[in-house]
């Protein structure tokens, strides 16, 4: 045992030893009490009466893989698994898709609930003027396990009430992928999705050097999540091209946009009997100038992510049952992090 | 006696301790006809009732409630059908609300107060912070013609969010263990309706325009609330500050200057205008 190195904080309701995250939202070299022993200082009294703690309420940051399988267990849900290497805008896509909300209706669906209010709230920050950014920018997802941000929608194509559970890993445990697809890691968010989100960041597309790079991985990782078992048949698969804003301004804009349709010919050649449909958009979700909307796409994007989920294929290219639940796939979590 | 709690909630100066205030000189006062009516002094301590009614006629500010002054006051009153009914409020600090947002806590007591009755929900109409972009922010500055707004670049804080996100984030954890005792009664507050009443807009479409997350998250009904919206002019007008040197306010003197207190009191729903607190309390107790 390595205690002796053991992540700890003085707040015990942080998780941080096992999520990497700060209970509060912060960095964790800001954070007042990561590094510290609980009680540092103070005798340990564990018979501290409950009120100099106060009552815990429910947390409001992502929700774990175990608390969003009880969403999906409550309710109809959607599960969107959303890839994409790096910066390629993940986490301004979620945000965005948020913020619209702020402002109204999208695409005829309400707002009704959210478990995770302070993890969209952060996830918004940067492109919010209370940052004080003079452009806006976006918080990137930190390694470690999957998190979902989670959205009740109702009305329009959300029906009478919908979950939608985003999924949230860091692009580099994707991007991996494709070189070891013997050793995959189980990746639940994908095995359940019910729409695979695959981001072109159209910043790296208008790059001369990058672009073929770029088309590339994005074929190479679907590959290997095929290859891999994480796929299942009855998948919807949407590819956004991401930073919309960037390529109307770029003498290259046509050559990107061109590029883009030609990857929809390869992945359509390549995974077109893999998945139920592949359809696209593209999407300016957080704009750095003013020449689309705010939010262009994403409205669109969501309309994909509500549509009714397509179950039961004739047949199955993976071993993995479908579930409701991720229950099945936590236990194989749990049983991997103990053989590990 | 009937027994019966109604839930007073709000971020920090939202004018919970004004409309108790207010509330309770219509009550004793009885020149008004009112819902609800009073009965006797019989439930207890009137202390707190007394100081801030005092205040309130007397046009100043009242003072902020602090967490370890949280209060239960309680009014023993008569309802429309001659029935006694005591009626108990807490007078909670708006900061235990702002840490339940924040912090995900609370303290027990506040707790125990929370699960009692249905709820009043109190929002300052005038100072409901919007959310704001960075691209709009820029774009305003550009067409302007001023410089692109600088600074320290500010760390996250929950206290950053938009109001609309804050009171909902509120309600929903009124409708999530270990505060949820299923579904309520809620009488939305729109407070200082005086300075936004000149919008033209009645209250539901002000909550609308203003606070649209908060109109989708009621609309849908995930969690249950039945709901009514007011305009609630409880103060009247600016009042006089209680900090030394500053000179009085000119609506207060003008506010005292009514002969009848009672009549600074506007309470608006849908089209309608009264000066009767209680009706709200009324429906909430139904």
């Amino acid at each position: 045992m390595a205690d002796d190195v053991a992540i700890i904080c003085a707040n015990r309701q942080c998780r941080v030893a096992e999520t990497g995250r700060c209970i509060e939202g912060l960095e964790l070299s800001k954070c007042p009490h990561y590094g510290r022993g609980p009680d540092e200082g103070v005798t340990d009294q564990s018979d501290e009466p409950e009120s100099t703690v106060g009552l815990q309420l429910p947390g409001a940051d992502t929700l774990t893989l175990e608390q969003a399988s009880r969403v999906l267990r409550a309710r109809n849900a959607r599960v969107i698994a959303i890839i994409g290497p790096k910066g390629s805008g993940k986490t301004s896509l979620i945000a965005s898709l948020y913020d619209l909300f702020q402002e109204g209706s999208v695409e005829g669906a309400e707002y009704a609930r959210s478990e995770t209010l302070h993890a969209f709230e952060l996830a918004c920050h940067d492109a919010r003027a209370a940052s004080r950014r003079s452009e806006p920018d976006m918080e990137r997802t930190p390694l470690g396990e999957v998190r979902f941000y989670h959205l009740d929608l109702a009305g329009g194509p959300a029906g009478s009430r919908l979950a939608l559970l985003m999924g949230d890993r860091a692009g580099e445990e994707y991007r991996s992928a494709a070189d070891d697809v013997a050793n995959l890691p189980p990746f639940p968010e994908i095995a359940r999705a019910d729409t695979i989100t695959v981001l072109v960041d159209g910043q790296r597309l208008l790059d001369a050097g990058a672009r073929h790079n770029l088309r590339s991985e994005i074929i190479m990782m679907l590959q290997a999540f095929l290859d891999g078992g994480v796929l299942r048949a009855s998948q919807r698969l949407v590819v956004v091209l991401t930073k919309f804003d960037a390529i109307k301004t770029s003498p290259a804009c046509d050559r990107a946009e061109n590029d883009f349709r030609q990857l929809l010919v390869q992945l359509e050649r390549a995974f077109g009997s893999t998945f139920s449909e592949i359809k696209s958009c593209v999407s300016a979700a957080s704009p750095k100038n003013a020449v689309v909307p705010r939010g262009t796409g994403v409205g669109e994007m969501l309309t994909y992510w509500v549509a009714p989920a397509a179950f039961e294929p004739a047949e199955r290219p993976t071993l993995t049952k479908p579930t409701r639940a991720f229950g099945r796939l936590s236990a194989a979590d749990a049983s991997e992090a103990r053989d590990g | 006696m009937a027994d019966r709690s109604v839930v007073i909630i709000g971020l920090p100066e939202s004018g919970k301790t004004t409309f108790l205030g207010a509330l309770w000189h219509l009550i004793i006062e009885r020149d008004i006809h009112t819902v609800l009516r009073f009965h006797n002094l019989r439930s207890g301590d009137a202390a707190h009732l007394n100081a801030i009614a005092a205040r309130w006629r007397e046009a100043r500010i009242q003072e902020r409630t602090t967490i370890g002054g949280n209060k239960l006051v309680s009014m023993n009153l008569l309802d429309a059908s001659g029935m006694a009914v005591r009626v108990t409020f807490p007078d909670v600090a708006g900061e235990s609300y702002r840490r339940m947002w924040e912090e995900r806590a609370c303290d027990p007591e506040v707790a125990e107060v929370l699960r009692a009755g249905s709820v009043s929900l109190f929002i300052h109409a005038d100072t409901i912070r919007p959310p704001q972009w960075v691209v709009d922010e820029t774009e305003l500055s550009r067409k302007l013609g001023l410089p692109t707004p600088q600074g320290e670049e500010v760390p996250w804080h929950p206290r950053m969010a938009p109001t609309q996100v804050q009171v909902v984030g509120l309600l929903q954890l009124l409708r999530e263990s270990p505060l949820d005792v299923g579904p309520r009664r809620l009488a939305i507050m729109l407070s200082a309706w005086d300075k936004v009443s000149e919008e033209g807009l009645e209250p539901h479409a002000y909550l609308e325009a203003k606070l649209p997350l908060l109109g989708q998250y009621l609309r849908q009904a995930a969690d249950g609330w039945t709901w009514r919206v007011y305009g609630l002019s409880a103060q009247g007008g600016e009042y006089d500050s209680t900090k030394e040197g500053v000179p009085p306010s000119a609506e207060a003197e003008a506010l005292r200057n009514l002969d009848q207190p009672s009549k600074r009191i506007r309470l608006v729903q849908g089209g309608t205008e009264t000066h009767d607190l209680t009706g709200p309390l009324a429906w909430l107790m139904e």
